[in-house]
């Protein structure tokens, strides 16, 4: 019996001890804390390597490019003023004056000319496509961009974070030290950082917009889970909410404490059919598919209404959407039928649909797929993987099917095209292995064409090409859905989903 | 006196669990909806007339769903029970019976099983396998037999030590025939008490897969993956994730009062 | 008389010390058969560490040396020896692949969350247990033994995450007596509610295996006479029966502990505190060998460590039990 008090001292003393260390550090009162939940953690602020978003929302806090789209997706001149020749070959930028990194340095057309360079050489997810001939520090705040040729989508690439500004040579710091503490433009700096959890973030005192940002700190709180998402929120232990399931949109929305934003996207619900595969191959077999499929239904039954129904491979939300001048292969089991008959499997056949396990959207699609399969002679099997292996299966040309999403990452038609038109490019027609020379001259054309009635009508003709081809079948372009607290004012949305807090006040 | 009283849990137990197996096999057939029939246009409606227990996010009807997955479960449950069962059985009496080496290699198979962190096991199996069916089996067979091969040895080696062994060994009888004979007839009873709660840990742990992500795949009707897709709609769309877990719960019950029925009926019975 | 209870003595301490030995051995081929275990096992999932850091983007000649820093080109072979000699000389477990950190770092900075977590919900599951289980036992077939006996039929089949969820509903975003989630609040009240949940869990199996052992001893032969002999039966619940008691319900709550070190992956994602669980699951999806070694490795250390110190405490309390 004595042992057992033995054995209760540390015990006791571990206890206390942990508590211990679980006590917050006090903060000043007047000191106004925004705590945003999100569901994946910040893993890095290196710019030139990111691509998703659990980092690039996060990098849109530290770093600004020199152009930048707002709300609408409509992109103007941020840290700089630009003019563009005639040719559009020269792009000349005069950054705005006094513009301050967030230590106070003064920020110069060197640090542009580094940045981008760094990102050219770099390469990285989200390279710059523009043919890039020169690029001068003209004087301490002039950059001239010469390019090659005529490149249309150029001004709007700029806008990718990853053409952030940052010191010249990292101010001489190694990457991993840069990355560790980031300096930039950007509205916030910093704090603290746990790359597997929680990133707190401090305001720039040199930021440019006038008494922006409002609040001192803000915080991304990694909540992975659905549920804890919404009763955090609902407790108010959160202010907001980065993306809510659309099941739980609606108790949100009628909630006394609690309203969602919602924004219209430039995300895309697809479906990818491996071309190389023999029955895929067939084109009226795709065709059979996309016929069957009641995509209207789908998007109803799957986002509540949040979403809109896709007829092209292009969002809605973007320039030069033609879903609606395009004819599109709408549901319609009776002409489904007739492709069926035109393939050369006539009787059906047995496949599968690879989807990423653990996601529950994706899950009720690929389940939407199989009936349609059913009523067409399809016997469709659900292959989930765990999301590494399907990654690697798929660009491996290793599947029959398969559903994801694609993303625009910059408001221009040309950010889709360029990942899932152009077989020679990194994503081989987003893994699809589809080949159409024509549709690749005519996406090439839509690079060099100014803005205005000309591109729209290339862009036109690639979009019905590809609804005639379906190498994919674009689903639904889901709308995003955000929980926000009811004294939470001035959140705001840009259209790729990176939240903008320069402008959140508590009421 | 005891177990007399507990008899009525026996029999509650063996009703309830008779009910349970009667739905799942006839239910499908009398019920006439196709649990795997989606109605886009009737997605999430509660419980009513037409569809007693509602449907999910599909417009699939709930109570069609829960008779099938029941056959689903209910056998897997069974299945996948064997061979741990097995391997557990045997090891722990050839530990028990043995002794010596026998028992110090198969023991400290069983420390190490404990010291290995339960969830690196299943997650590794099913990233391995892809979600589903296969990688419950091996999980399971993986992390199963410990109980079993514990309960049997502790019964065995407390069986060995007993005079009767001596005095049957004397007359000439040969170790199999005392363990077939003797030994097996009392350790399984110890161990399909055991069988009886761990059926239940095996389905909670169906679940548990499902709510990970990694779980049996869909379309199958499986109460755990259904459990766990409806539990983000635990507020607005209660009756997705409520009746399938009804049916977990139930079984568990039936299978607990068996459990607690057989234990004392055959303490009464002898040892 | 001297001389032969000094011998008996030796022969107790010999005897002991022979017993500690083979104890020690045992401890250190479990941690070894887990090492080879996980090493391996990990090393089967598909996918590349290398792709998972650097990103679907890279190019191959970035990969390759990745790999090659990682050491991650050399045969499996080659590696195991590393990663062994490593733990055993240098007692270094590697960087995690991932946050570029020493695996040791990470471990010892999220296991405070999940010690205490197990700590909370052991300690909880095992005082509520003995508490039911005596009065279960000494209210034998009356109501109070019945109730207790049934609850764990319905508990049984209820999913942690479903009582997680359920707790949080009532006891935080309606009674606001918990925070809902997260640690921020302090770590001992963060950690009340997931300890509740665990312990809700395990109490019902615990109850039932203490309560048949209270009958046992109840209806043992010195309790009959203690209870002839006209010894108050409270004193005899307390100094005798319960004594008797404890060696086993030390064993449950070292089993209880072991089980729960690496199992509380659930419990810590319903209410998103970061802990060993979370860390071991991002580290298998995110194919950080490093990281996912090191986690068995010390877990595996702790359950050796836990079972040997329940070992001792039983030995010295009953001797008898150990040859």
């Amino acid at each position: 019996m004595r042992a057992k008090k033995y054995w209760l001292i540390p015990a006791a003393a571990l206890v206390l001890g942990l508590a211990g260390c679980g006590a917050d550090t006090p903060e000043t009162e007047d000191e106004v804390r925004f705590v945003y939940a999100r569901k994946a953690s910040v893993t890095s602020f290196d710019l030139h390597n990111e691509i998703t978003e659990n980092n690039a929302f996060a990098i849109d806090q530290v770093f600004e490019p020199l152009v930048m789209f707002d709300e609408d997706g409509v992109v103007t001149d941020y840290l700089a003023d630009s003019t563009i020749s005639e040719d559009g070959l020269v792009y000349t930028f005069v950054l705005h004056d006094g513009l301050k990194f967030s230590n106070g340095q003064d920020v110069t057309a060197e640090d542009v000319k580094y940045s981008l360079e760094r990102h050219l050489e770099v390469g990285g997810p989200l390279p710059i496509e523009a043919d890039i001939q020169s690029i001068e520090a003209v004087d301490d705040r002039t950059v001239v961009i010469t390019l090659n040729a005529a490149y249309t989508p150029f001004y709007s690439e700029l806008a990718n974070f990853s053409n952030g500004i940052v010191p010249k040579d990292l101010n001489g710091l190694s990457e991993e030290e840069f990355f560790a503490h980031p300096v930039g433009t950007g509205p916030f700096m910093v704090e603290e950082w746990d790359p597997s959890g929680d990133v707190t973030f401090v305001k720039n005192p040199y930021y440019w917009q006038e008494g922006k940002p409002v609040i001192d700190h803000l915080v991304f709180r990694y909540i992975e889970d659905d549920n804890q998402l919404i009763n955090q929120l609902k407790a108010g232990d959160v202010d907001a909410a980065d993306e809510i399931s659309f099941a739980n949109a609606k108790s949100i929305a009628d909630s006394e404490d609690t309203y969602v934003i919602a924004s219209e996207g430039w995300e895309i619900e697809e479906l990818f059919f491996n071309t190389l595969d023999e029955h895929f191959s067939d084109v009226h077999v795709r065709r059979a598919l996309a016929l069957a499929i009641n995509r209207e239904e789908m998007m109803q039954a799957l986002t509540f209404g949040y979403g809109v129904t896709a007829r092209s491979v292009l969002p809605s939300a973007l320039r030069y959407y033609a879903g609606d001048e395009i004819e599109v292969l709408d549901y319609d089991l009776d002409r489904a039928a007739e492709e069926m008959k035109l393939s050369a499997y006539p009787d059906g056949f047995q496949t599968t649909i690879s989807i990423a396990s653990g996601n529950y959207v994706r899950s009720q699609e690929a389940q939407i797929v199989v009936e349609a399969g059913k009523k067409i002679g399809i016997d469709i099997t659900i292959n989930a993987q765990e999301i590494a292996a399907f990654r690697q299966d798929f660009k491996n040309l290793n599947y029959d099917m398969m559903i994801n999403s694609a993303i625009a990452d910059y408001p221009d038609a040309n950010s889709i095209f360029a990942f899932q038109v152009d077989p020679n490019g990194f994503s081989q027609c987003y893994w699809t292995n589809y080949k159409s020379e024509e549709a690749v001259a005519l996406m090439d054309l839509g690079r060099t064409t100014p803005d205005g009635d000309e591109r729209h009508a290339v862009y036109s003709s690639l979009q019905q090409i590809l609804a005639d081809d379906v190498p994919y079948i674009p689903f639904y372009y889901p709308e995003r859905v955000h929980g926000v607290r009811a004294n939470v004012a001035g959140l705001v949305y840009r259209p790729n989903g990176s939240p903008v807090f320069t402008s959140v006040t508590f009421k | 006196m005891n177990g007399k009283k507990m008899k009525p849990a026996l029999k509650t137990g063996l009703c309830l669990m008779g009910l349970i197996v009667l739905l799942a096999v006839l239910g499908p057939l009398v019920y006439g909806y196709d649990p795997y029939a989606q109605d886009l246009t009737a997605v999430l409606l509660p419980p009513s007339g037409v569809h007693p227990f509602g449907t999910d996010q599909l417009g699939r009807d709930i109570l069609a769903r829960v008779l099938y997955a029941g056959r689903v479960d209910l056998s897997l449950m069974v299945l996948a029970e064997i061979a741990p069962f097995t391997i557990g059985v045997f090891l722990g009496m050839a530990a028990g019976w043995f002794g010596g080496k026998v028992d110090w290699v198969i023991t400290l198979l069983i420390d190490t099983f404990i010291a290995f962190p339960y969830y690196l096991l299943v997650i590794v199996v099913a990233f391995v396998t892809g979600a589903g069916i296969r990688g419950i089996f091996i999980t399971f067979m993986l992390v199963g037999w410990l109980l079993y091969a514990r309960v049997a040895k502790g019964m065995t080696a407390s069986l060995r030590s007993q005079e009767w062994v001596d005095a049957a060994r004397l007359q000439g009888f040969s170790d199999l025939r005392i363990i077939v004979r003797e030994i097996l007839p009392n350790v399984l009873p110890q161990a399909v008490v055991v069988l009886m709660t761990d059926m239940t840990g095996l389905l909670v742990m169906i679940v548990m897969l499902g709510y990970l992500g990694i779980g049996i795949s869909a379309p199958t009707p499986d109460w755990g993956t259904m459990i766990a897709e409806g539990q983000t709609m635990m507020t607005s769309a209660w009756w997705i994730s409520v009746i399938p877990g009804i049916a977990v719960v139930l079984t568990g019950i039936a299978l607990s009062f068996i459990g607690d029925g057989l234990a004392d009926l055959w303490r009464e019975d002898g040892f | 008389m001297d001389s032969i209870q000094t011998k008996r003595n030796t022969e107790e301490k010999k005897r002991f010390r022979h017993w500690v030995r083979g104890a020690l051995f045992r401890s250190l081929l479990v941690i070894v058969f887990v090492m080879i275990a996980v090493f391996f096992l990990i090393r089967l999932v598909p996918g590349d560490p290398a792709v998972m850091v650097l990103g679907e983007h890279a190019s191959e000649a970035s990969l390759e040396a990745l790999r090659e820093r990682l050491g991650l080109n050399l045969s499996l072979p080659e590696q195991f020896v590393m990663f062994v000699k490593n733990v055993f000389l240098k007692a270094d477990t590697g960087a995690s692949i991932k946050y570029g950190v020493s695996s040791r770092s990470l471990v010892f900075k999220y296991a405070p969350v999940t010690l205490l977590l197990v700590l909370m919900a052991t300690l909880i599951t095992v005082a509520v247990s003995l508490v039911l289980a005596v009065l279960a036992a000494t209210h034998r077939d009356q109501l109070f033994d019945h109730i207790i006996r049934v609850i764990p039929a319905f508990t049984q089949g209820m999913p942690v995450f479903w009582t997680g969820l359920l707790f949080i509903l009532l006891f935080a975003v309606h009674l606001h007596w918990f925070p809902v989630g997260g640690l921020d609040k302090g770590m001992l009240r963060g950690l009340t509610l997931p300890a509740i949940t665990v312990a809700f869990g395990q109490i019902p199996p615990l109850v039932r295996s203490l309560r048949e052992r209270l009958l046992e001893v109840l209806e043992a032969d010195f309790v009959v006479t203690l209870k002839a002999a006209g010894v108050p039966s409270r004193t005899i619940l307390f100094k005798h029966v319960l004594r008797n008691a404890f060696v086993p319900s030390l064993m449950l709550f070292s089993v209880n502990l072991s089980y729960l070190i690496g199992g509380t992956l659930v419990v810590e994602q319903v209410f998103a505190v970061r802990g060993v669980g979370k860390l071991l699951f991002e580290a298998i999806s995110n194919r950080d060998f490093p990281l996912v070694q090191a986690i068995a490795l010390y877990c595996a250390v702790f359950v050796v460590v836990i079972s040997l110190v329940t070992e001792l405490i039983a030995h010295k309390a009953d001797p008898r039990m150990n040859k």
